[in-house]
């Protein structure tokens, strides 16, 4: 047999190419395969998920009945400066003792079920209630006003992004934890 | 004519020689050889042997446990993809559903070592958008759950996510190279005939 080292390189380019191909439906193969496992499963299960799910803000920040739950900065400045609703901090103590709006109670989503019933004790089922954390994304207060909105509280309303905005405009606040109803 | 004959089976054999060497040189001294190689240097080939199945191993451990909660928490996974603002809406819940079972699979096929050279390239593509995921959130400066393993609120995106996901690539890099480089013994193979 005669060897070159064209002959070497020529036979490894094509067994690479082999592979390469090789890997490319192999590739293809695992997708179409993992997609058919996933469905199936996802079929099966008791509380499936919508293929294609709605994630406009619209949607997200919606009641199971379709009622939408988030509350505009000035609506809430508003209610704010009526003093006719009370504002609760999803965020960690740590956070809310660092600093929060200004009468707001505290009621980590993390420790909801310890702090609920202290918290809430004063609070009538129909007072208007306005959930707030930190970021865009945070989803704490966004799971805290459909846990309030479970345990009977008709009036809640969800303020995205609410501590960054409030601190933009410059509303009142405080820190410490002399308003947070829990030691 | 005997020694016209003998002249030329040493012309040839040094040219074997001279290539194979090239090859070897030019080839990951780690990566694992099989073939004639294998009596030329058993020590190299047992330490590569052993790195090959213990990449293979525990890259398929992370993604078979990486896959589990996923699996486990579909809806829960699809807002954590939802955060990282990268994927369009209508693609979110198809991810959630497809890549926890994506890994699964792959995970499975490292262990056994089937469909090797597939699982390899798709563990990378994986693996670079994850990073690229991760390092583009940062900079954004996103406070977002990873969603790597668990499920939970408590492991955030931060530095040493992206430190952990790169060693898992560097394993799944030296898998590649020495899947798709596996290719050199066979070429010995046949110089040997």
């Amino acid at each position: 047999m005669r060897i070159s080292y064209a002959w070497i390189f020529n036979k490894r380019f094509k067994m690479l190419k082999q592979k390469c191909l090789q890997a490319i439906w192999q590739c293809s193969a695992l997708i179409v395969l993992a997609s058919l496992l996933a469905f199936s499963i996802n079929y099966l299960r008791n509380e499936r998920l919508h293929l294609f799910g709605n994630w406009a803000p619209e949607a997200r920040l919606m009641d199971s009945s379709g009622k939408r739950l988030d509350i505009s900065l000035p609506e809430a400045k508003k209610l704010f400066l009526q003093q006719s609703v009370v504002f609760i901090d999803a965020r960690p103590q740590d956070d809310y003792e660092k600093g929060h709006i200004k009468r707001a109670l505290c009621l980590p989503w993390n420790e909801v079920d310890r702090n609920f019933m202290e918290v809430t004790e004063d609070i009538s089922p129909d007072t208007p209630i306005i959930t707030y954390c930190d970021g865009e994304t945070c989803e704490l207060s966004h799971n805290l006003a459909i846990f309030l909105l479970d345990m009977g509280f008709s009036n809640v309303r969800i303020l995205k992004n609410g501590w960054a905005l409030w601190k933009e405009e410059d509303l009142p606040i405080e820190s410490g934890s002399s308003t947070a109803g829990q030691g | 004519m005997e020694r016209r004959r003998s002249s030329h089976r040493i012309r040839q054999f040094d040219c074997r020689t001279r290539l194979i060497r090239l090859i070897r040189i030019e080839y990951f001294q780690w990566s694992p050889l099989v073939g004639p190689t294998e009596k030329m240097d058993k020590k190299r080939t047992h330490l590569s042997r052993f790195l090959y199945y213990g990449a293979r191993w525990i890259l398929g451990g992370v993604f078979i446990y990486a896959s589990y909660d996923k699996i486990l928490h579909p809806a829960a996974f699809s807002k954590i993809i939802y955060n990282y603002q990268i994927l369009p809406d209508g693609l979110i819940n198809l991810t959630a559903l497809v890549l926890p079972m994506l890994e699964l699979i792959m995970g499975i096929f490292f262990w056994v070592g089937f469909w090797m050279p597939g699982s390899v390239m798709l563990s990378n593509i994986l693996l670079v958008s994850y990073i690229g995921a991760l390092i583009l959130n940062l900079a954004r400066g996103l406070d977002i759950n990873c969603g790597c393993f668990s499920m939970s609120s408590g492991s955030s995106i931060n530095v040493e996510t992206i430190l952990w996901d790169a060693a898992f690539l560097s394993l799944s890099v030296y898998l590649t190279v020495a899947v798709f480089g596996s290719e050199n013994s066979r070429v010995l193979k046949q110089i040997h005939g």
